[in-house]
């Protein structure tokens, strides 16, 4: 599919995302139960619920780090390929921040960020080097370019898998629990950066327990409970009129102090 | 897993820092092994004298060039089997290892069947096996092919099992990365998991390394002129067991202790960095 066919489609409002029906079991436990969500164009949808709701599993349905049983996941209207050649070209078009960030432990910082515009994209070195470095300005960790990923603190090493992720480019970026793994007085330097991509109108699927973040940005949230779309709706709509008995008590259980 | 905590050392992480009472018992404790070595040492040299071992018959050899040029020839011998055998086994354990955790179930299956009889047999009936079947099969073979497969391939077997440990020892957040940003399963594989997996088991394949050297001792059986095989030689021909062994002994000895020398500084260089 070429660039400007992707841009027509968007334009008639062809989700950037779409699953339909999507079921997932890990044995007997029903991980996934008949979720179907579309992502258009520019919006952040945040996905909210408590632990073991699948949330992060649909995430990872998303550019199939997790298989899924039935259903249909849609990128662009495009049926999310299966394997090889073109599962990978996908998977390059979609960025992916992770809770542990995993920055590639071996790599320097910038190498890290060039390794997928030279290896998959087959940018030259340099031209790649100088828009690694333009990202890890951009997300405030240019000082650690040449450093390996152990040298830095939580919060600028998920800044640098956050550059890591846009220097491919990608249609739209998963976070999945991007906040989660860090010491409190980090957590705000990463959702900066998350609220700038936002504002920059990136189409952003954000699996987290931030709410302040949700409130802020969200152009939708999604309640999730075991394995359900519970609810969804505006941000006011669901933070302050939820719909649900569900999903006020888990509002309750969360604002508790 | 990736969080940025800096690993302790192994000392640290399985032991307290000593109090007061617990350094005098250390310091007691080396004391008395400090004297029970010397006075073992001093009960071996006492009975080479008594026994005659430390007459000038049996150590004159050593004062001969011939004797060290000859050792030396043998030495050089030992050196190419172990370099020899030590990259073949790396590489064709390395391949192994990526057949044996591909996702072709046969490819798989027959690596699996390889490696554990390699790893199972025990190297001299290798040894016997490459001495005999060629020759049966009208197939003529150096003695240094003799030596150095057998050796090869039964390190091979281990390091198969050697490199797959390291693999599954990369956390698989690494791999779910490398796909994430659209690198294919061999990119991920070759750029991803395979650097990373060979800093973790570089002190594995030092070892395995002595191993290799250790192994190559066997030469005799297919008169292949390694170290100990020329001791051997000069073993009959001068008369002089004890002597002779003592001194290959510490040849071995040191290669093997230069061998770690290496593997340290390696490892310091390589997988510090990533590890810390």
């Amino acid at each position: 599919m070429s660039k400007t066919d992707a841009v027509e489609k968007s334009g008639r409002d062809v989700p950037v995302i779409e699953l339909r029906h999507v079921d997932k079991h890990y044995g007997n436990l029903h991980v996934l139960r008949d979720v179907s969500l579309k992502v258009k164009k520019g919006e952040v949808v945040v996905v909210i619920g408590p632990s073991g709701s699948g949330k992060s599993t649909m995430c990872r349905t998303i550019n199939r780090l997790e298989t899924i049983d039935s259903g249909d996941i849609l990128i662009e209207g495009e049926p999310l390929p299966q394997e090889g050649r073109e599962l990978a070209r996908m998977r390059a078009e979609l960025g992916m921040v992770f809770q542990q960030f995993n920055l590639f432990a071996h790599l320097s910082v910038l190498d890290n960020v060039t390794l997928g515009p030279c290896e998959v994209l087959g940018l030259p070195k340099d031209e790649a080097e100088a828009r690694a470095m333009e990202l890890l300005e951009r997300v405030g960790v240019g000082e650690q370019a040449h450093k390996v990923p152990a040298q830095l603190s939580g919060g600028q090493q998920q800044r640098a898998a956050i550059a890591r992720s846009l220097a491919m480019r990608p249609k739209a970026m998963m976070f999945d629990e991007p906040t989660s793994a860090l010491d409190p007085e980090m957590i705000n330097e990463v959702l900066d950066v998350m609220v700038e991509l936002a504002r920059g109108g990136m189409t952003m699927v954000v699996v987290t327990h931030e709410m302040g973040f949700a409130r802020r940005v969200a152009s939708r949230v999604i309640f999730m409970a075991e394995g359900q779309i519970v609810e969804e709706g505006s941000p006011d709509e669901f933070f302050n009129h939820p719909k649900t008995q569900r999903a006020r008590d888990f509002l309750d259980s969360i604002r508790g102090h | 897993m990736s969080s940025p905590t800096p690993a302790l050392s192994m000392r640290d992480a399985l032991y307290e820092a000593p109090g007061p009472r617990t350094r005098r018992r250390v310091r007691i404790g080396t004391a008395i092994t400090a004297v029970v070595a010397l006075l073992g040492i001093a009960a071996i040299v006492r009975q080479f004298y008594v026994t005659g071992q430390l007459a000038p018959r049996y150590w004159s050899l050593f004062l001969q060039w011939t004797t060290w040029r000859f050792l030396g020839q043998g030495l050089l011998g030992t050196v190419s089997v172990a370099l020899t055998a030590g990259a073949i086994s790396l590489v064709l354990g390395l391949l192994l290892m990526l057949g044996r955790t591909s996702g072709v179930r046969p490819l798989a299956a027959l690596c699996r069947v390889v490696t554990d009889f390699f790893r199972g047999v025990p190297s001299l009936l290798l040894i016997y096996f490459f001495f005999f079947v060629p020759a049966q099969l009208g197939l003529k073979m150096p003695p240094f092919w003799m030596l150095t497969l057998p050796v090869a391939l039964a390190a091979a077997g281990v390091l198969t099992e050697v490199f797959r440990a390291g693999v599954n020892a990369v956390p698989k957040g690494q791999v779910e990365a490398a796909l994430s940003i659209g690198l294919s399963p061999a990119q991920t594989m070759r750029k991803i998991v395979l650097p990373q997996a060979v800093r973790y088991v570089i002190p594995s394949l030092i070892a395995q390394l002595v191993v290799v050297v250790k192994d190559t001792t066997v030469a005799y059986v297919v008169s292949f002129p390694d170290l100990m095989q020329n001791a051997r030689v000069l073993i009959t021909s001068y008369d002089a067991l004890v002597s002779m062994y003592l001194v290959i002994a510490l040849v071995y000895i040191l290669i093997n202790f230069a061998i770690n020398k290496a593997a340290v500084y390696v490892s310091r260089r390589t997988g510090a960095k990533i590890i810390r």
